[in-house]
């Protein structure tokens, strides 16, 4: 039977990080992965952020599969035939030390799992860990031994490191998950890929060689729902991805496939993918239970890094991922030199969490949840509101300014009860972070 | 693969490499008839369910394992992954 020091389920960011190092400190571990190649089931948001993957891999750029480092970012506030839009443009981010990059996960969780490999990390393919392997205990189970994979194979070890995605099984069986979360604590994407000739990429978002933009779109690409949907360019496709909070696409009757078809008919995304060919769609869900639904971190012999331990704050996930799994890893070689494996040794790994700059972010959006619920029409409101007071305000008309500052005025005060106004602004104000 | 009600069914792009038996159960059949809206039918991004004669059809075949249909139907729909290597492959 193969033993390892660690035994790392799951290789994308998380999992690969921690694998990467523990190999690197001369632990023996083994890195599973229950697709064909690592990345082959993952899909994310698009961009991974340059300085905190440095902390990781310093200059990575130079080797990783990179598709652009983005230059362009923009919020869109779109309505059925308009746009309230924000951005900003820095060509300083196409240089050193660089921003953000979009990449493919596909590609980058395969580099990445390759570099874990390259150091001494045993990559196994099509390796399912469905169990765990339990010590005898005198009346109950005992602590984690290793894992069960779905041919019934046995992998043993000193530690696992549960990094297995947005889905907790494993960490239910560890006896980790607090409480179940329920479907408000997911939001569900969908993402098509479309093929593009780099010349048109480039000409429609006015790039250059390989710089690259990322745009937000908010309001009615998720019809009724509290959700986004983002545009990013690759190196020769375009990624067009849209979601919202699950039990509001379940309660409102929306079909994610169909909030992607609709939203690639609106005339200001049409006329950036015309002519784009699908090459390939995809969907996956977000754990975004935060600080309410956080698992317990770690137990006797047993870890749980990256989505799985909901390391989600906002827009960043990947890189919080490849951080706790850096931390976990930094844990278990420190357990390694003690010898001791225990839930009190593995205890250094939740407070190097909870020192971690995103684990206050993480619990001071700990009201998101709830504020989303209680205002699902916020989105809607926000975006539609926007472009009828833009609209008012760049129509050149016959008005002096004061009739116009009251026409102004007048649309926020017909757009619903003065008390609910203040109510959501009250709220928003509580929440801005939401936002 | 069985065809999807919705239009221009964007899965014969995919790679999946179908297993024999089906990952997706339902605990009781007969609870589908009490549901009113059936989201699973919508929901699921790849229209693995269907709402046929009086019967929910499991085309788990259609399946990219989001795992969103447990969260919106933990009461009936028992979802697991596909076995190791089964399933989808992204390349994108």
């Amino acid at each position: 039977m193969e033993s390892y020091d660690a035994i790392v389920v799951g290789a994308g960011p998380a999992g690969s990080t921690a694998a990467l190092t523990l190999a690197r400190n001369g632990l023996s571990v083994a890195l599973l992965e229950r697709g064909q190649f690592p990345g082959c089931k993952n899909v994310f948001g698009g961009t991974i952020y340059a300085q905190p993957v440095s902390e990781i891999l310093p200059a990575f750029w130079e080797t990783a599969p990179l598709e652009r480092p983005v230059v362009t970012e923009e919020l869109w506030f779109l309505h059925t035939d308009s746009a309230v839009r924000v951005g900003f443009g820095s060509l300083r981010f196409a240089r050193q030390p660089y921003n953000k990059f979009t990449v493919l996960r596909s590609r980058f969780d395969r580099w990445l799992a390759g570099e874990a490999s390259k150091a001494g990390a045993v990559l196994h393919l099509k390796a399912h860990a469905r169990d765990f392997v339990f010590d005898k205990g005198l009346f109950t189970r005992g602590p984690v031994q290793g894992v069960k994979l779905d041919n019934g194979e046995i992998l043993l070890s000193n530690v696992v490191i549960i990094a297995e995605g947005v889905l907790p099984f494993l960490t239910a069986k560890a006896g980790l998950l607090t409480k179940v979360p329920p479907a408000y604590a997911y939001t569900l994407y969908v993402k098509e890929v479309l093929s593009l000739p780099k010349e048109k990429i480039n000409d429609r978002l006015q790039l250059e060689n390989d710089e690259g933009a990322i745009i937000g779109i908010v309001g009615f690409p998720t019809s009724t729902a509290i959700g986004k949907a983002g545009l990013w360019t690759n190196r020769d496709t375009l990624s067009l991805v849209v979601g919202a909070y699950l039990n509001q696409m379940a309660s409102h009757g929306l079909s994610p496939y169909l909030l992607l078809k609709r939203l690639k008919e609106h005339p200001f995304v049409k006329r950036i993918i015309e002519g784009a060919e699908p090459v390939e769609y995809q969907a996956h869900m977000i754990p975004k239970g935060g600080y309410t639904f956080l698992p317990k971190l770690y137990g006797d012999n047993v870890l749980v890094v990256g989505d799985a331990a909901l390391m989600i704050s906002g827009r960043r996930g990947t890189d919080l991922a490849m951080l706790s799994g850096k931390y976990a890893a930094e844990t278990v070689i420190q357990a390694k030199a003690k010898g001791d494996f225990s839930a009190k040794m593995l205890a250094n790994y939740a407070l190097k969490i909870n020192r971690a700059f995103f684990m206050e972010d993480i619990k001071a959006r700990r009201g998101d949840l709830q504020y989303y619920q209680n205002r699902s029409d916020a989105d809607y409101l926000i975006s539609s509101t926007l472009n009828e007071l833009a609209s008012e305000f760049f129509t050149v008309d016959l008005l002096n300014e004061k009739e116009k500052r009251e026409r102004l005025t007048g649309i926020l005060r017909s757009k619903q009860f003065p008390l609910k106004t203040l109510g959501d602004l009250w709220a928003a104000l509580r929440h801005w972070e939401a936002l | 693969m069985l065809e999807a009600k919705f239009p221009e069914d964007p899965l014969p792009l995919l790679e999946i490499n179908v297993d024999d038996t089906s990952h997706i159960a339902l605990r009781d059949p007969q609870n589908c008839l009490l549901c009113a809206n059936k989201p699973c039918t919508y929901i699921c991004p790849s229209q693995v369910f269907e709402w046929e004669e009086e019967a929910l059809k499991i085309n788990y075949s259609r399946c990219v394992e989001c795992g969103a249909c447990q969260k919106i139907c933990p009461e009936n729909i028992i979802w697991e992954y596909p076995r190791a290597g089964y399933g989808i492959t992204y390349h994108y």
